[in-house]
């Protein structure tokens, strides 16, 4: 337990905890000491001595680095005496010897911790007048970042962060004294899912991003706060625009979130807003090619259609990249059309497009996880599809609860990413290669032990579109049963818990899929989702849309999806429409609008009330506000509820936890055969990212994994080899994965060249002799 | 270049010394060097793979320590004291003298791959300022002359083994105290510990 301290700096009295370090104390109570490599998330090192205090010691005054200093009872501080102006003054000096006079071509000038603390602190002159050191200026680390070394003044935050926080320390100081410099291996870039957050907590401009690089003054930015929504951790964000564009996004610091850090899909992933590739105008299919029609005729278009069809099956294909208000109205519009008054069905045709949709644990019997339980379970129980590439953040998040002690469990064969993290990995022998549990999970020893009468958490999701929710069930029933269980349902896409939460019944793409009739007459809306790419029902759901009658799209990019469409809405994206998300905790938070609608593009929302008026329907909602002040009803916690005043108050920014009901109705997959296990990766071929040029490249990758027992099988001795499937022969990588089962083959599913493979048919694969026979093709 | 199977072996039973694998870099990086004459890119990553840590990392440590060469050195390493004991009793000119005969700058080897020369900070032997090493075999009490026929007889002689006692007859003066290390492992320790280029075996 800490207990509370008292201690003096400045002549003021001060409260703080034991243990507190005395940087963080003071900052707390207002009073700022300079700094360079302390930062809150981060072990201190007492690297750049800006921090120096002068404390009162039995043997007289001492200069101490206040941020590895803990505060002690009655410990009297100076933070402005003479001696600490000196030293604040020497330690710039001495940092600004080899520090180039770049600040005019510098990309962090402006923000830039070393020349505001300089100002701040600094002596004003220097006499310094030999040569600098010099180093090449910049050196990619990798795709996506640059290195100044010159700039460097070794705090070792991006260190620190690659090993603590990301676990992957691809970078380093080499070298000593003068001519220490952070660097890579040869050959060996940094490549990782979170490098720009080195970037962004980089205190000069040593680290900086392709993407940003040139492009703006801080000064000259127009800056909003936001919620990501790349994956359902909903990451707190800044957005950075400047003349109509976003040119940055930077992790903000939610305690119950992100704590600061991003992914590098959210940081980077927004060049694609002003992609030229972007549909900015109504598109009408005649023939073969789409002509430009205005919103009015376009609606006049589908009302038409539906009156011609004559009661024609409705459904809604539905994706993750829409707020909740834009769910609302879909709802709406799902139960105008099918339900209500209109065509009198009994169901409102809403799919979710995920594969791993299922009806999830989100009964009364299971208590809901938040993501700060993890820190305070004795054990995580890991069961879903692959957590590092699909929500990167909760990664984090779980790493460092391993770190301070919780004890992780992993159930195969999706999650070996994070196996080297765990104390248990339970693979094969546990887990048959078609995703059962072979073994009772009572049976299970180690996990017995770790987790009867404890605090666990457990993420809780289909790993593949083949495993059968009852093997679930079996974990998580035992669990519930045995332990303090919260759950987490592992849905990793974007705003999937909004879909849930605002629509009344939402089922999958196997519904969608095995629902279509073909001999009725059908309409598809398709809303921000490009199921055609990326998902094992990427086939039927291609056959449908091109047998439907009438499809109509709303979306950013012309795709394998929207080409198919006989209309397509443009839409807005982020930043370009407002609006909350519900993450994967039922955290309701907000998104905000920064950027013009681009073009003739509206909301999603907007088209649906058009569509709703012009069949009838009498809405009329003005703006997302309204919208969210009719959603708001439905949430269980009325004293909470999540409007746009209350969460863009300062005081909220962290989001509300509210619930309302959901209701999934989705059937596991008749087939249970499957010779390929096809996972989604970070990083792929979305239409957001291949127009993205920033961070297209980090998709390309073609890749296979398998154990060396199933590569022996295969008579693979290369890294380099060719997936062959009938009349279709993928150049690929082979990576060896000892964590894998034997015979288990894992492919991701959205990567350029993967679209036609088919999971349930046999492949070979075959050798490549060396790379150039692997570019050739 | 990749180690075989005997090195591999050699560098798990260093690892099984410690509580964590990691904790064996240093001595790895001694097999390493001892392997090669420095620390390869090659070597590094068959370390990194046996301690589970990654390639850089193993550099960071490697190019820490100025006693795990980056480079091959030449046949003669010499390394000469430029701290305090050794700057009172005029190391100055000796050192210009080595630079002047081999012709090289800190840090640097000659192109026929003869001599390294370092500059470096005390190496202990202050009794007997100022000293000189030569492939890590002590010689103290080297005045400025002194230190230029040790340089002539090195090119000249090129003498195999390089033992310390030899060149302090030869060229030393004042001593500090006897250097003889019975043991010719390098340490007292299981674990491998700093070699001298091979030289010192033969003592
Ligand atoms: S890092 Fe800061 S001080 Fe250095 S050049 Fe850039 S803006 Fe100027
Ligand atoms: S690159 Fe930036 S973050 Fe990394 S050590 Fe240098 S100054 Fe610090
Ligand atoms: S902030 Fe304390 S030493 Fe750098
Ligand atoms: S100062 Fe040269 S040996 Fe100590």
């Amino acid at each position: 337990m800490s207990e509370n301290i008292k201690f003096t700096v400045d002549g003021k009295e001060l409260e703080g905890q034991s243990g507190e370090l005395l940087i963080e104390a003071c900052e707390k109570s207002g009073i700022h000491i300079p700094r360079f490599c302390w930062h809150k998330r981060l072990e201190p090192v007492g690297m750049c001595r800006m921090c120096l205090v002068e404390v009162e010691t039995p043997r007289g005054k001492a200069l101490v680095p206040s941020c590895t200093t803990e505060i002690t009872e009655d410990l009297v501080v100076d933070t402005e005496s003479e001696i600490v102006t000196k030293a604040q003054e020497g330690i710039l000096e001495f940092l600004l010897i080899n520090h180039p006079l770049d600040c005019p071509v510098c990309d962090k000038a402006g923000e830039c911790p070393l020349q505001d603390q300089t100002m701040a602190y600094g002596p004003g002159e220097s006499r310094f007048v030999e040569e600098k050191r010099h180093f090449e200026k910049p050196i990619p680390i990798s795709e996506v970042i640059l290195l100044d070394r010159e700039r460097c003044i070794l705090c070792a935050r991006c260190t620190r962060f690659s090993d603590e926080i990301s676990g992957d320390p691809l970078i380093e100081f080499i070298q000593r004294g003068n001519k220490t410099e952070v660097n890579t291996f040869p050959n060996e870039p940094f490549r990782s899912y979170f490098s720009g957050n080195t970037v962004q907590i980089c205190p000069v401009g040593a680290l900086t991003s392709t993407s940003y690089r040139f492009k703006a003054r801080p000064w000259d930015l127009k800056k909003v706060s936001s919620t990501c929504n790349c994956c359902s951790v909903g990451c707190s964000i800044e957005l950075n625009t400047s003349q109509n564009k976003m040119l940055r996004i930077l992790g903000e610091d939610n305690e119950f979130t992100n704590q600061g850090w991003l992914s590098d899909k959210g940081r980077y992933n927004f060049d694609f807003l002003h992609s030229e590739n972007r549909v900015l105008n109504i598109l009408n299919k005649s023939e073969d090619s789409f002509n430009e029609i205005s919103i009015a005729e376009a609606t006049v278009k589908i009302k038409d259609k539906i009156n011609e069809l004559d009661n024609p099956n409705i459904k809604f294909l539905i994706g993750s990249h829409s707020t909740n208000e834009e769910y609302f109205v879909i709802n709406e519009v799902a139960n105008y059309l099918n339900k209500d008054k209109f065509l009198s069905r009994d169901s409102s045709n809403v799919y979710f497009s995920d594969d791993l949709l299922f009806n999830g644990y989100f009964d009364d019997e299971y208590s809901k996880a938040k993501l700060e339980d993890l820190d305070s379970s004795e054990t995580i129980v890991v069961w879903c599809e692959d957590i590092k590439d699909n929500l990167p953040i909760l990664y984090l998040r779980i790493k460092k609860a391993v770190k301070n002690g919780a004890k992780l469990i992993v159930f195969g064969h999706t999650n070996t990413a994070i196996a080297g993290l765990a104390d248990f990995y339970f693979g094969k022998g546990i887990v048959s290669n078609k995703f059962d549990l072979i073994v009772n999970p009572s049976e299970i020893e180690d996990l017995k032990n770790n987790t009867q009468g404890k605090k666990v958490t457990v993420i809780a999701g289909k790993s593949t579109v083949f495993q059968k929710k009852e093997s679930l069930d079996k974990l998580i029933n035992y669990l519930n049963e045995s332990s303090e269980l919260k759950v987490f349902n592992s849905f990793s896409k974007g705003n999937t818990f909004g879909a849930l939460q605002n629509i009344d019944e939402v089922k999958g793409l196997n519904e969608f899929c095995n629902e279509f009739d073909n001999d009725a007459k059908n309409i598809v809306f398709t809303v921000g989702v490009n199921p055609v790419n990326s998902s094992h029902f990427a086939q039927p759901i291609k056959e449908i849309l091109i047998s439907s009658d009438f499809v109509v799209s709303m979306d950013l990019f012309i795709n394998e999806t929207t080409e198919l469409a006989d209309l397509i809405l443009p839409t807005t994206s982020l930043g370009e429409k407002e609006g909350t998300i519900t993450n994967m905790e039922m955290r309701v938070m907000k998104q905000n609008k920064i950027l013009p609608a681009p073009g003739s593009t509206l909301s999603e929302w907007e088209y649906l009330t058009a569509i709703l008026n012009i069949l009838g329907g009498d809405v009329q909602y003005r703006n997302e506000n309204e919208i969210n002040s009719f959603l708001v009803k439905e949430y269980k916690d009325q004293q909470q509820v999540a409007t746009f005043d209350n969460l863009n108050k300062p005081s909220n920014l962290f989001g509300v936890i509210n619930r309302k009901e959901i209701n999934i109705n989705t059937k596991d997959l008749h087939e249970d055969t499957f010779s390929l296990l096809m996972v989604r990766r970070l990083y792929g071929d979305s239409s957001t990212q291949i127009n993205s040029p920033s961070i297209s490249m980090l998709g390309a990758e073609r890749f296979i994994e398998l154990n060396s027992e199933t590569a022996k099988k295969f008579g693979i001795k290369s890294q380099f080899g060719n997936l062959v499937q009938g009349s279709n022969s993928i150049l690929i990588n082979i990576d060896i994965n000892e964590f894998l089962p034997d015979g288990l083959v894992v492919a991701p599913i959205n990567r350029r060249g993967f679209e036609n493979v088919d999971p349930s048919k046999e492949f070979e694969i075959t050798e490549a002799k060396n790379r150039e026979e692997l570019s050739v093709n | 270049m990749t180690w075989d199977t005997k090195l591999i072996e050699k560098a798990n039973e260093i690892i099984e010394l410690y509580p964590q694998k990691r904790s064996a870099l240093g001595p790895l990086l001694y097999l390493a060097q001892e392997k090669e004459g420095y620390i390869d890119d090659d070597s590094v990553v068959e370390i990194s793979k046996l301690i589970g840590i990654t390639e850089v990392q193993v550099r960071s440590v490697a190019s820490f320590y100025t006693m795990y060469k980056q480079e091959p050195t030449g046949q003669y390493l010499l390394s000469v004291c430029k701290s305090i004991s050794c700057e009172i009793n005029n190391s100055r000119e000796l050192i210009n003298n080595i630079k002047e005969f081999t012709g090289l700058a800190n840090n640097e080897t000659d192109e026929d791959k003869t001599f390294t020369f370092e500059e470096v900070e005390c190496i202990g032997a202050c009794g007997g300022a100022p000293a000189v090493q030569v492939n890590y075999e002590t010689v103290e009490g080297v005045t400025p002359t002194k230190a230029l026929e040790l340089c002539k007889y090195l090119k000249e002689e090129v003498p195999k083994v390089i033992v310390a006692d030899e060149l302090q007859e030869k060229f030393g003066g004042v001593k500090s105290f006897d250097w003889g290390i019975e043991d010719n492992s390098g340490t007292s320790s299981t674990a491998p510990g700093f070699q001298i280029i091979g030289t010192a075996e033969e003592k």
